[in-house]
């Protein structure tokens, strides 16, 4: 069809499209072909006989050699009592017209004929057709026939001897470079018009090909990758965070807790001490403390981990005082209900900057930095709170469609959390980016669940970002 | 962080000069909180968690006087000796604490304030009224020494707010919607918390409801402030920041004298006192603010700030401040007056090298690899459900972490192998054309028993077309073995989810790493499936390990 299609483009041909029906015979039809019709068939035993029991055709007509099953004795005698040649009586079959028979065998062999120029592939009448189809021994095709017929312009060049026959190659085999049929021969120009089979390479998931990428962005700035449990202990998600035990976040409706297992260990007994000071009175930190009764039997509950915070808090309890930077890009749970804009699972990327001289104007450096390099434009910063730091921070960013939005979240962490972790000298500035949010932004999807897509097809046909500014 | 409603109005008049929109939507972020919507003239704004006193219009301006510079430094409280009471309250609600106010002038505008800050403390300090509930009373219609008691519920009966008739306690708790929200709070128990007054009069059921009688209306000149609670220093809390809003619109507070079971005076009003080394400010938000600066800032803020030595203020803490725990929290409040907009952002060159995470610097490379062998990465949710994991898997269950509160059937548990849902992308997209080939690289979960949880990072591959075997899949994972150098052995092995002679097991080292196998036709029906599938999965963690251990 590329061939036609072009000479068609070139006016050298006309292209006319029919539909056409076309009979051809069913099972049934070419049996009677062969064998003849019923009618046919039982007419001959009629003609001979006269008059028989129904009881007994099958019999006599095997005796005649006279191939009829059951099926088509009832079908016979329907057509041949039709035009009133039989009739059947108290289970007697009796031949009352001859005329009226050789009537019905004259019809009975025209439909035969017509059977056989079907199969030949020739045209029978409408009215024959019908009949055939209503008996069930044809059966109709609806198809498409393309005319291709050449144009006078085809047969103007052509007389004029301005269409030359030629060798044309579609494709290049290695038979034809070594034999060198490719000599003297045209190449088949390629039509650049038509569009090319899809092709569905491998290839990354595009929200994760992000994270790749502003994996690699803090890499380059210097941070370390640290890793801590999806399953946490409610010490390090919350306790260590100096977030009181009765905190709403810690709310059956802001975290996920565990039917199995439920319970934890730590063996650090001096940790918990220590966590317990600072919340009941604020430990050595000078800080007046949540003033309640601290249960360490509740800071080894498990939990979904509702923070990448957590990691953050485990590192600083692992390395200690020092000068380090450390981030983290994974998966925290909150008890939402999914839909477009709710996950009960998304992505953190967290982080913190350890040192004796590390101030907040390091951590809104670090936003500016961070901002740059993923394209977000300049970052406006509001006081915020959040439990663990202080002076708390959160950071805007101009959207081009969705205006100003929060996606800097951060602070100094507070003594009350460094100081049972063993860290008493240095400085930490922290944050905790909702990526999800501003992978969104980024790839320009406006559903959190599309980031979790389980349909192939998107998959397929997601544009990956190129990351060119 | 509750979100709280004011009429521009009505700051106007308790700040005592004209405000105009502008002014209150650049003022408010300056006090953390963020303007949702201006409506002709009310503002809506969130105020965050730890700042009670900016609940509503009266604490609102008070700030505001500040930063408009209005009036600095603390706010002076008139107070004396009022009212006596008695707690002889239930054991499970111990504490009462009370405060009164004189010289209340109201109207609809605030009355409707006053409601609000009740309704913010009950759901952020008082946690939904468990832990602290407070009341406010008409003082006129209540005859004092007033006295919190156990009651019988069915011997006692009062007339519920917004009720026409009375109601026995225990009614309450069935008939008024404010007893079908919270009767939990003290329906199991025998005797039912009550605030009454020396002639018997019923001022409320705490934590439930006030009574009609003693409500308070614009007529209202003098309240009576209770607060009950199982936690004695939030009801202390709770209560100065109470008596604190309500006397922006009034003259003076009374002090209350409680005895009984659990004596205590309240409220509290006398300020925190405590110092702030400037030389902290700079440690830690970086900028140098000079002490007069800084102590003006701070009377900005509404504290009040005195010179003391060297670098080094005297701080008073206004009694309704709940968030001022450490030296750290007055710095922010200082950084707050500089204005975080003028503190100048400052990058910090990195002193070492980054570095990715092993595992994860493992897993692109593999994912690479694997993206070269034609599949395409999805990215599935760890929450999913025993349904997905086990069920349609035909496979028995092993243990499994399950969560407590799902909020979703479809996201129970955490995921314990990955191939399920791969299984799952297939069934959701036959739409897709085939062949289809695809792959995660993901954590699971895995629980040995109580307290032994340990995750593993996997790599799971699935392929689907008209005709898909073994071959198939193992000629991927045999490519993967081979880029990355490592051996491995196949033993036959049987998998309920997979063909039996059809499956093996992926050995490295002489440990199980993995398998793969051809679905078995039933698991393919199971997920509405018609094309064979074949999977493999492979725990990139002990691939990691062995690696390691080989270099």
């Amino acid at each position: 069809m590329r061939d036609v299609e072009e000479l068609r483009a070139r006016g050298l041909v006309e292209v006319r499209k029919d539909l056409v029906e076309v009979a051809s015979l069913t099972e049934e039809g070419a049996r009677y072909l062969s064998l003849k019709m019923p009618e046919e068939r039982l007419g001959r035993l009629l003609e001979e006989l006269e008059e028989f029991d129904l009881a007994d055709v099958a019999r006599i007509a095997s005796e005649a050699g006279i191939e009829l099953r059951e099926d088509e004795v009832k079908v016979g005698l329907l057509h041949l009592a039709r035009l009133r040649a039989v009739r059947v009586e108290g289970g007697r079959v009796r031949l009352v017209s001859r005329a009226a028979l050789s009537k019905a065998l004259a019809e009975a062999a025209a439909m035969r004929e017509a059977l056989a120029s079907i199969k030949e592939g020739r045209v029978v009448d409408r009215s024959t057709l019908r009949a055939l189809r209503r008996r069930r021994l044809v059966s109709i095709k609806r198809t498409a026939r393309i005319l291709v017929c050449p144009t006078g312009k085809a047969c103007r060049l052509l007389s004029e001897g301005r269409l030359i026959g030629a060798r044309v190659i579609t494709a290049l085999t290695p038979e034809v470079i070594v034999s060198g049929a490719w000599r003297g021969a045209f190449f088949k120009k390629y039509d650049l018009s038509i569009p090319p089979p899809r092709l569905y390479p491998g290839r990354k998931h595009p929200y994760l090909d992000f994270l790749d990428m502003v994996r690699e962005l803090l890499v380059a700035m210097g941070f370390e990758e640290m890793k801590g449990p999806h399953v946490e202990l409610e010490l390090w998600n919350f306790d260590v965070l100096f977030q009181a035990q009765d905190h709403p976040a810690r709310d059956i409706h802001d975290t996920f807790y565990l039917k199995y297992p439920e319970r934890g260990r730590v063996d650090d007994d001096r940790l918990l001490e220590r966590v317990k000071a600072v919340h009941e009175y604020g430990g050595g930190t000078g800080s007046r403390g949540w003033r309640y009764r601290w249960d360490p039997l509740r800071a080894l509950r498990l939990v979904l981990r509702t923070q990448t915070t957590a990691v953050s808090v485990r590192t600083l309890y692992e390395r200690g005082e020092g000068e380090y930077r450390c981030f983290a890009l994974d998966r925290v749970f909150r008890p939402e209900s999914l839909d477009a804009k709710h996950s009960m699972e998304f992505y953190q990327l967290e982080g913190i900057i350890v040192g004796r001289g590390v101030t907040f104007r390091h951590l809104l450096g670090f936003f500016n930095e961070l901002a740059r390099e993923l394209g977000l434009g300049p970052v406006k910063v509001k006081p915020a709170y959040f439990p663990f730091t202080e002076p708390s921070v959160e950071g805007f960013i101009k959207h081009r469609k969705l205006g100003w939005m929060e996606v800097f979240p951060g602070g100094m962490f507070r003594p009350e959390v460094l100081w049972p972790l063993g860290v008493r000298e240095c400085n930490v500035a922290a944050w905790g980016i909702g990526i999800d949010r501003i992978a969104m932004a980024v790839l320009d999807v406006d559903d959190i669940r599309l980031l979790f897509s389980q349909d192939l097809e998107f998959l397929r046909s997601w544009k990956s970002p190129l990351w060119v500014r | 962080m509750p979100v709280c409603e004011v009429l521009v109005s009505d700051l106007e008049r308790l700040v005592g000069r004209r405000l105009d929109l502008g002014e209150v939507e650049t003022l408010l972020p300056k006090l953390k909180c963020e303007v949702e919507y201006v409506e002709n003239e009310s503002v809506v704004y969130e105020a965050t968690h730890d700042r009670p006193d900016l609940f509503s219009a009266e604490g609102l301006a008070r700030a505001l006087k500040g930063l408009l510079r209005v009036e600095l430094g603390l706010r002076e409280f008139r107070a004396k000796s009022s009212i006596e009471a008695y707690n002889e309250g239930p054991e499970y609600r111990p504490y009462l604490l009370l405060a009164t106010v004189h010289g209340l002038r109201l109207d609809e505008e605030a009355v409707k304030q006053v409601m609000q800050l009740q309704e913010k403390l009950h759901m952020t300090y008082g946690r939904d009224r468990r832990k602290v509930s407070i009341g406010v009373y008409d003082l006129s219609r209540v005859k004092p020494p007033v006295r919190y008691i156990e009651a019988d519920p069915d011997s006692v009966s009062f007339r519920p707010l917004d009720f026409e008739h009375e109601l026995t306690l225990r009614e309450i708790l069935t008939r008024h919607p404010k007893g079908v929200q919270y009767g939990y709070l003290i329906a199991s128990y025998d005797k039912y918390p009550l605030l009454v007054d020396s002639e018997g009069t019923v001022l409320s059921m705490p934590p439930i409801i006030n009574s009609e009688e003693t409500r308070v209306t614009e007529e209202t000149r003098d309240v009576v402030i209770d607060v009950t609670a199982t936690d004695l220093e939030a009801a202390r809390g709770v209560l100065t920041v109470m008596a604190t809003s309500l006397a922006e619109r009034g003259e003076w507070i009374g002090v209350v004298r409680v005895s009984g079971k659990v004596a205590a005076t309240a409220p509290s009003l006398e300020p925190q006192r405590t110092s702030l080394d400037l030389s902290l400010v700079e440690k830690l938000a970086g900028i140098k603010v000079s002490p007069s600066e800084a102590a003006d800032y701070l009377r900005e803020m509404r504290f009040e700030a005195r010179i003391v030595g060297d670098g080094v203020l005297e701080v008073l803490v206004p009694a309704y401040r709940l968030d001022i725990l450490h030296p750290v929290d007055l710095v922010e409040e200082v950084v707050m007056g500089y204005g975080y907009e003028r503190v100048e952002a400052e990058a910090l060159p990195p002193q070492h090298m980054g570095r990715e995470h092993p595992l994860e610097k493992f897993s692109r490379r593999i994912r690479e690899i694997v993206v070269g062998l034609g599949f395409q990465e999805v990215n599935n949710y760890m929450l999913t459900s025993r349904e997905v994991l086990y069920t349609r898997m035909n496979a028995p269950e092993i243990p499994t972490v399950e969560v407590a509160n799902p909020r979703q059937e479809a996201f129970t548990c955490l995921r314990t192998w990955l191939i399920p849902q791969l299984v799952q992308v297939l069934s959701r997209s036959k739409h897709a054309e085939y062949p289809q080939r695809i792959f995660e690289c993901g954590d699971v979960v895995l629980v040995a028993g109580e307290g032994e949880v340990w995750e593993e990072r996997r790599l799971a591959l699935a392929l689907s077309d008209t005709k898909v075997t073994l071959t198939d899949i193992h000629a991927a994972v045999d490519a993967l073995m081979r880029i990355i150098g490592v051996e491995y052995e196949l033993r036959e092995r049987v998998h309920p989810s997979m063909i039996e002679g059809r499956t093996a097991s992926i050995l490295v080292g002489g440990v199980e790493a993995g398998f793969m196998g051809e679905l078995h036709p039933q698991v393919i029906l199971n997920w509405e499936l018609e094309k064979p599938v074949a999977a493999a999965e492979l725990s990139l963690t002990k691939l990691l390990e062995y690696l390691e251990e080989e270099a």
